[in-house]
């Protein structure tokens, strides 16, 4: 048997607490023994409030509890997110965490849509989507089990508070034996040779040594960025918004089951319903504001009364060319930075964590482990990136100059072709690796206005008369199935008081 | 929607023709397209074989081709299995089985599991815990078993004039327009097929056509912008022979692919003969020496004439330009290993239908074709080129220069995580699922330096327990299928049944 791997993560917050957490829950102490510095005295930026659903995934491999975290982190629930006036003014539309049409519809539900259409049926395209109208309903209930039911048709997030939910996974880690070292970073010893990271040495003199280093300091990104000085790949000029404020306010009476982002004169504002507190921020670029008037303007929008001062948070959009070199990964901020409308933030860590669990250098280092690890991220950041770049470009907003320069930039290749393809045919490109899977395009590209002006000739089978009927038939009962859910509100409320009856539901080991 | 597409030719020969025009018109003839087929003289000789993996069921089931018309017209065997032997030396041969994937969501691959047991001492290969390779070993056919956590799929092996000849008559009654000519010209206008004159002096005009006329690329060639990329320092075999030997009772449900000195030649079991492939490289062997080797390499009696062909190995740079879509050979030349040429064929016309044009002016559907058949492509070569790359055949040169030489860089990408991870990174459009790949790279040789390791958090006694639980599963469900036999007499009582 080897010695067991040393893993130094440097940077508590949310990235270095569910790296802690998770590695000490799927590898066993046998392998890897992990440690953790980090300094109160440093602050965490928190990032995302809002998570997606492979949230509840990662929660249960590491066996944190959904109802405790749900209670600790005054968490409510998220069946999408609701985007108002990207695209054109007036638009509103919900990126559903699930499908349109039933189970059993396979891919081309919206093709056969596109049929009614062209038959004159002028139907919202949300209508069949259940978890778009129970999210406009305001309802919530976990996702049925039996597979074949329209209630099973689609998946569900949190909304949370990051830094308790951080707090919980130290609490885990910690439990199962991760060791936590408070300190700051004063130097970071390297191998003369190889640049190797050796140790980290904190300002009390102490020399933490390890075998492998995590990055998750954050925006510093202090040992990928500037100790090992793996370039930054700039992506500005493709997603301008460059600051943020974020700023707490009033709880609402009745709070949505969905995240809302509303395109706004420079940039967008986010709106995260928890149970406790209302999270609100202005994320724009500028380039085309200024901060103060970024300030007023989302004091200006907010619809409950403000609970703090806005706090500001600059960043860029891009990130770094290597997410591992050397013997050193970044996670989380230290990676990379795309901004929080899709709400991409921590599945950023989860699955950075998830394709370094197997590629972990066991059984000693070898670069073609990090060339991996860093193909599989990249691809991952290089999705997201299209897709939050699609909400900007796809739009015929003439109202601000930034709306004008998105509509009119230059967009990468492999964009530019996904949106030809579906306006031309509605075709939606399908891929193994990477988030947002065909629901996810179609939210966009219908909701933001681009209509194909064809379908797939495919779709002409059967008459149309049976469309009619089955399409009629499908709005109906998901209208009717999503009357007899629980409001959201109600849901959260009975959900964080009773226990232990909860833990029997089925739905919560379903997934 | 002004312009549809409402004519298509489709031209060319053989199963990638009749599969083609059939898959069009069963989806779209009823909604007003016309499909015109035009044959081209047969290259098929009566020795032929097509070896079909599973995904042939559901190309059946895609143009509504019974299986078991299929199974008595093509004199078909279930193929679940390819075994290798002497690939690697003294190594016992081995065998890639069509496990069915695990169910997603579900516990890491058992392949790290294997892994694991082989670092300490484990004796059963990966195969061993494969259903459908049990399944073939033990002469039963993996049909489906209800509530079986294991499953697995089988494929055909068929006799290609018949089977052809099934399809054809299968593609005219679902209203393909059949005639048989020899080309005269193609006329090309703006980068477009304007039209096809026939030796009849027939004129064909279409809104699309459809090259299926194998490795001629009979249209696609004529286009501008066509480029054949070779594949042949990955693919070294340049020339195949095909004979047929005596069938062998019952037959072997699984391909037997057998190493020589300069190439492989594989058994396919049907079932009144058994189909004999050789491909090989002419540098190494000349054609008269491996006719005259043939008995003895595939240890049968060899009955009649040993045909010899060349293979013709890489991919068309852009196989849909303009108004013209080439499927099958036309687009992807590899060669017969691991049963994948008819695949190549399936997997150009379900692309082609799932990016069906919805108007006749425009293609822009064309540049996704040329991605993901290209992709495909590359795949469908990666996994024969990592039987010649990892073979163990020690000085002989052929085979050394094989081993020698760079494996293409996704593949190689492939051998490297596997070696240190025993996970197979896998790219879109793969025919093959990562059990396939682990059975195939650990059949080669390879022996993951080290697995998942989520997999060491359960206690020692509970990985036992699922290695033991693993082999019970499969003992307990192989005696429960099929002999080959039975299959076949079923499938003709069906038949008869359906009459």
């Amino acid at each position: 048997m080897t010695k067991p791997l040393q893993i130094v993560i440097l940077g508590g917050g949310t990235a270095g607490w569910m790296a802690a957490a998770g590695l000490i829950s799927l590898v066993s102490p046998r392998l890897c023994r992990i440690r953790v510095v980090e300094s109160d005295e440093i602050g965490t930026v928190g990032v995302g409030e809002a998570t997606l659903p492979h949230l509840k995934n990662f929660n249960d491999t590491i066996g944190l509890d959904e109802a405790e975290m749900v209670r600790s982190t005054r968490a409510t629930f998220k069946l999408g997110i609701q985007f108002l006036d990207w695209g054109f003014q007036g638009s509103r539309y919900i990126h559903p965490f699930g499908i349109y049409g039933r189970a059993t519809s396979g891919g081309g539900f919206h093709q056969r849509w596109l049929r009614a259409r062209a038959a004159g049926r002028d139907w919202d395209i949300g209508d069949f989507s259940y978890a778009i109208v129970a999210a406009r309903n305001n309802r919530f209930d976990f996702p049925a089990t039996a597979k074949a039911t329209i209630a099973s048709t689609y998946s569900y997030a949190y909304h949370l508070d990051a830094s308790v939910y951080a707090g919980e996974l130290r609490k885990l880690a910690e439990s199962r034996g991760v060791v936590r070292t408070e300190g700051k970073v004063a130097d970071v010893v390297q191998d003369n040779e190889t640049g190797v990271v050796r140790s980290l040495v904190l300002e009390s003199g102490e020399q933490i040594d390890g075998d492998f280093f995590i990055d998750c300091s954050g925006f510093r990104s202090l040992l990928l960025g500037s100790k090992l000085e793996v370039p930054w790949e700039d992506w500005s000029k493709w997603l301008p918004c460059d600051r943020a404020f974020a700023v707490p306010s009033e709880s609402a009476n009745e709070f949505t089951p969905y995240t809302r982002s509303t395109a706004v004169e420079a940039g967008w504002r986010w709106r995260i319903p928890l149970q406790t507190r209302t999270g609100n921020g202005y994320v724009f670029s500028t380039g085309f504001t200024n901060e103060q008037d970024a300030a007023d303007s989302l004091l200006k929008g907010l619809d409950t009364p403000a609970l703090d001062d806005p706090r500001l948070l600059r960043f860029k959009a891009g990130r770094r060319v290597l997410n591992w070199e050397k013997n050193c990964v970044a996670l989380g901020l230290a990676s990379g930075f795309l901004e929080p409308l899709e709400s991409t933030s921590i599945y950023l860590i989860q699955i950075a964590l998830m394709h370094l669990v197997p590629l972990l250098p066991l059984a000693g280092p070898d670069p073609r482990l990090a060339d991996e690890f860093n193909r599989k991220i990249n691809v991952e950041y290089d999705r997201i990136r299209d897709f939050l770049i699609l909400h900007y470009h796809l739009t015929r907003r003439d109202d601000a100059e930034i709306w004008r320069y998105c509509a009119n930039m230059d967009v990468p290749d492999s964009l530019k072709e996904k949106m030809e393809l579906f306006g031309h045919s509605a075709q939606i490109e399908q891929y193994r690796d990477g988030l947002f899977t065909l629901p996810s395009w179609l939210a966009v590209y219908v909701g933001q206005g681009l209509i194909p002006t064809a379908y797939s000739p495919l779709a002409d089978n059967g008459s149309t008369e049976r469309l009619i009927a089955d399409l009629e038939g499908l709005r109906d009962e998901i209208s009717d199935r999503v009357d007899e859910m629980p409001s959201h509100s109600r849901f959260v409320e009975r959900y964080s008081q009773v226990q232990q009856p909860w833990k029997l539901q089925p739905a919560e080991t379903q997934l | 929607m002004s312009a549809r597409v409402t004519n298509v030719a489709v031209l060319g020969r053989d199963a990638p023709l009749w599969i083609a025009a059939a898959a069009i018109q069963r989806s779209l003839g009823h909604l007003g397209v016309s499909v015109r087929a035009i044959e081209l003289p047969s290259i098929l000789q009566p020795q032929d074989v097509y070896s079909a993996m599973p995904a042939i069921q559901g190309l059946h089931k895609q143009i509504g081709l019974s299986e078991n018309l299929a199974i008595a017209a093509a004199r078909a065997v279930p193929l679940a299995a390819q075994r290798y032997s002497n690939w690697a030396g003294a190594s016992p041969p081995w065998m890639v089985g069509y496990d069915d994937p695990p169910p997603p969501g579900s516990d890491v691959d058992f392949v790290h599991y294997w892994a694991r047991g082989r670092q300490e001492g484990l004796k059963p290969a990966f195969e061993d815990f494969s259903l459908a390779a049990s399944a073939a070993k033990h002469a039963r056919v993996p049909v489906y078993q209800d509530g079986s956590e294991l499953s697995a799929a089988y494929g055909y092996n068929l006799a290609a004039v018949p089977y052809t000849s099934l399809l054809k008559a299968h593609a005219s009654r679902l209203g393909v327009n059949v005639e048989t000519a020899a080309i005269e010209n193609v006329l090309i206008q703006d980068g477009r097929i304007g039209s096809i004159v026939l030796s009849s002096a027939d004129r064909v005009e279409a809104d699309l056509f459809v090259d299926a006329s194998g490795t001629e690329g009979a249209l696609i060639t004529r286009l501008p912008g066509s480029q054949f990329e070779p594949w042949d320092e990955w693919l070294p075999c340049d020339r195949m022979v095909v004979a047929s030997g005596a069938s062998i009772n019952p037959p072997p449900l699984y391909s037997q692919i057998s190493a020589f000195r300069a190439g492989w030649l594989g058994l396919y079991p049907l079932q009144d003969r058994t189909a004999i492939i050789a491909a090989y490289n002419s540098k190494h062997i000349s054609e008269a020496e491996i006719i005259e080797s043939l008995p003895l390499l595939a240890r049968i009696p060899i009955a009649g004439e040993a045909i010899v062909s060349p293979l013709r190995r890489g991919l068309r740079s852009r196989s849909w330009i303009g108004n013209c879509v080439a499927v099958g050979e036309a687009a992807i030349g590899v060669d017969p290993l691991e049963s994948l040429g008819l695949y190549a064929t399936h997997t150009c016309v379900s692309h082609l239908m799932a990016l069906f044009p919805v108007e006749r002016h425009a293609f822009p559907e064309a540049e996704r074709y040329n991605r993901e058949i290209a992709l495909a492509g590359q795949n469908l070569r990666d996994i024969q080129s990592a039987h010649y790359s990892l073979n163990r055949r020690f000085d002989e040169p052929f085979w050394d220069e094989c081993r020698d030489r760079t494996p293409p860089e996704s593949l190689q990408r492939k051998l490297e995580v596997f070696s240190l991870t025993a996970h197979v990174p896998l790219n879109d459009e793969e025919p093959f699922e990562e059990q396939q790949w682990a059975a195939l790279l650990s059949g080669a040789g390879i022996v993951p330096k080290r697995y998942d390791p989520r997999i060491d958090v359960a206690p020692d006694e509970a990985l036992i327990q699922k290695v033991q639980q693993r082999l019970r599963d499969i003992a307990v469900a192989v005696p429960n299928m099929p002999s080959a036999d039975d299959f076949l007499k079923q499938s003709r009582e069906e038949l008869e049944v359906a009459k």
